[in-house]
């Protein structure tokens, strides 16, 4: 039998004291560095639901949907995990000073029904034209704008209504009554189409 | 004799450039390799002008896993080529540590494959534990340890962190002692001397004749180096040496990278303690039309890309040059006259993807299977094995 070297020898002590170099992972959970790049998740109080993240993002990782039927008009957001590259492009692209979609330390994401789990969502309140019902954005991206460009918003009715409406100083009485679809509609939350027609029309 | 004819390839998803060779063996002796490329189109080059100058970083940088940072970085150059401008200091600086850290990941990756092939598992397992360290040095810097991410025409993405710098500094240096004991143990081995010393020569007029790149063509005596014949990046602000050798076989090869990754590891350290204050991106908005190219060294030679703009958000034309497309046909050079069991290594020198030599299979005049790729390994690992008993090691 050939005897094994000195150094042979200390590297299996150390190596019996120090245990093995591998992680004990299912029972332990691995913990990655801070600057770890894992899944993105939306933060439903900062996200405007103005969708630069998903004209940004290079993998097409993020759509959307709008629901306007039944009540309460809605935009669903949806970021496809199995799809996400994590590149962090959306994060850097997030108008709601990068807090409206952040990379979270996160990368257990392994699922077992595609169809259900495979994506996380999240949902914004609509804003509907108020005399033809199309989408004009989201209700926060609105007030967003409106609080970004201060005074400049008052020259359209469709923002300042919208930070007025949120302040709740609009009079919803007087509102109501100026229904007559004409000049006096363009004082109201209108989408461009219709803005146009109130403007350049008179019936 | 009978000659009998080894097919190696074609496919293999996670090769970068599936290539497909036919080996022509006389009894053990190799006589005749045909090597052809082009197969699985994966239309990286169309899905490039479908994307925008800035998504398209994402779709470069997965051409290959292991040069994740070196194709986005002849790309990036190739769009601030065409602009024309200079990206900040910091940005150059921090592009330089993230290359470098590709680098030592990528020829300790090989070096350990290398290892396994000849049978020395152990010199495996060791160096893929110390190639760890780089990627979590990576994982640190970028936020993952392959794909990351940190390019964008004009700068990079992220800054590094200063709280990060002793961390990586740390394990960077962490890496050294057992690099020196395993470039020992390489160096000083007989019976690796013995076995990869005059295998695959690759003489110095072959290596110009066959156009190589990068260490293969390093290691036969041809100084060749974008790094210092075209610096970029920080590469001209950094001191360093171009490792050259003179001989060409395999085990030259094996030198060059291993004092290669001794550089990397001197630029990465010299850029993170002199790494600049300033700007990281300068927010290009517009390309102009016009044309530009972007050249990078990668860990397995020079990298090329070219890239035409109309004007638009969207490259008009993208062209990408990969080394190993250079490297290959340097196998009629260094495999024939070779044994069957050194072909293995001869193929691996270059540092193709290991992955098609995982599906080799040798057949006879009558087709009968008689040899798989794990058996050519095996094959490699025993020729080792002789040896060592020959000269009374084990």
């Amino acid at each position: 039998m050939k005897l094994p070297k000195a150094r042979e020898l200390v590297e299996a002590v150390k190596a019996l004291v120090k245990g093995p170099y591998t992680s004990k992972f299912p029972a332990k959970p691995h913990v990655p560095y801070s600057s770890f790049r894992g899944q993105p998740k939306y933060d439903p109080e900062k996200c405007v639901g103005c969708l630069a993240c998903e004209q940004v993002c290079p993998a097409e990782a993020i759509g959307h949907r709008d629901e306007t039927e039944n009540g309460q008009p809605k935009r669903i957001i949806i970021h496809y995990t199995d799809t996400c590259i994590f590149c962090g492009t959306c994060e850097q692209a997030c108008i709601a000073d990068h807090q409206g979609i952040r990379l979270t330390n996160e990368w257990e994401l392994s699922f077992f029904d595609r169809k259900k789990e495979s994506f996380e969502s999240i949902e914004k309140e609509l804003q509907l034209c108020e005399t033809c019902g199309a989408v004009i954005a989201c209700k926060d991206h609105l007030k967003w704008i409106a609080e970004r460009i201060g005074e400049l918003s008052f020259s359209s009715p469709t923002l300042f209504y919208s930070h007025l409406k949120d302040l709740g100083v609009v009079d919803e009485n007087i509102i109501s009554a100026l229904k007559d679809q004409g000049r006096s509609d363009r004082m109201k939350i209108l989408c461009a189409r219709c803005r146009r027609e109130t403007t350049l029309t008179t019936k | 004799m009978a000659r009998s004819v080894i097919p190696i390839g074609p496919w293999h998803p996670l090769q970068e450039e599936p290539e497909f060779f036919t080996l022509t063996v006389d009894g053990e002796t190799v006589v005749d390799i045909d090597v052809s490329i082009g197969y699985n189109h994966r239309g990286i080059e169309k899905l490039s002008e479908r994307k925008t100058f800035d998504q398209s970083t994402f779709v470069i940088e997965r051409i290959c896993g292991i040069c994740s940072t070196s194709h986005p970085f002849a790309y990036t150059r190739a769009v601030e080529d065409i602009i024309p401008v200079e990206v900040p200091e910091r940005a150059k600086y921090i592009r330089t540590i993230v290359a470098e850290g590709e680098r030592v990941h990528s020829h300790l990756l090989w070096f350990g494959l290398a290892g396994h092939f000849l049978g020395y598992n152990t010199v495996y397992h060791w160096v893929w534990k110390l190639r760890e360290e780089i990627l979590d040095v990576l994982e640190i810097l970028t936020g993952n340890r392959n794909n990351y991410a940190m390019f964008k025409p004009g700068g990079v993405r992220r800054d590094i962190n200063a709280d990060d710098i002793p961390l990586v500094v740390k394990k960077i240096d962490s890496i050294v002692p057992t690099l020196d004991r395993l470039k020992k143990a390489v160096l000083d081995d007989p019976v690796l001397h013995a076995r990869l010393k005059g295998i695959g020569i690759l003489t110095k007029e072959e290596a110009i004749d066959y156009c190589a790149l990068g260490p293969t063509s390093r290691a036969s005596g041809v100084a060749k180096d974008v790094r210092k014949d075209a610096p970029y990046g920080a590469y001209d602000r950094v001191d360093w040496d171009m490792i050259v050798t003179e001989n060409g076989d395999v085990f030259d090869k094996v030198v060059v990278r291993i004092l290669e990754v001794y550089e990397s590891i001197k630029i990465m350290k010299t850029c993170l303690s002199k790494l600049p204050a300033g700007e990281i991106d300068l927010n290009i908005k517009d390309i102009p039309p016009g044309e530009g190219i972007g050249a990078h060294e990668a860990p397995r030679g020079e990298t090329f890309h070219y890239v035409r703009s109309d004007g638009t958000n969207r490259p008009a034309r993208h062209k990408v040059r990969a080394p190993t497309f250079m490297n290959l046909p340097s196998y009629r050079a260094t495999v024939i006259g070779e044994t069957i069991s050194d072909a293995t290594i001869i193929l691996a020198a270059i540092d193709p993807c290991y992955c098609c030599t995982e599906r080799m299979a040798v057949r006879d005049d009558r087709g009968r299977k008689i040899l798989g790729g794990p058996d050519l390994v095996r094959l490699s690992q025993e020729k080792t094995k002789k040896l060592a008993n020959k000269m009374g090691l084990q």
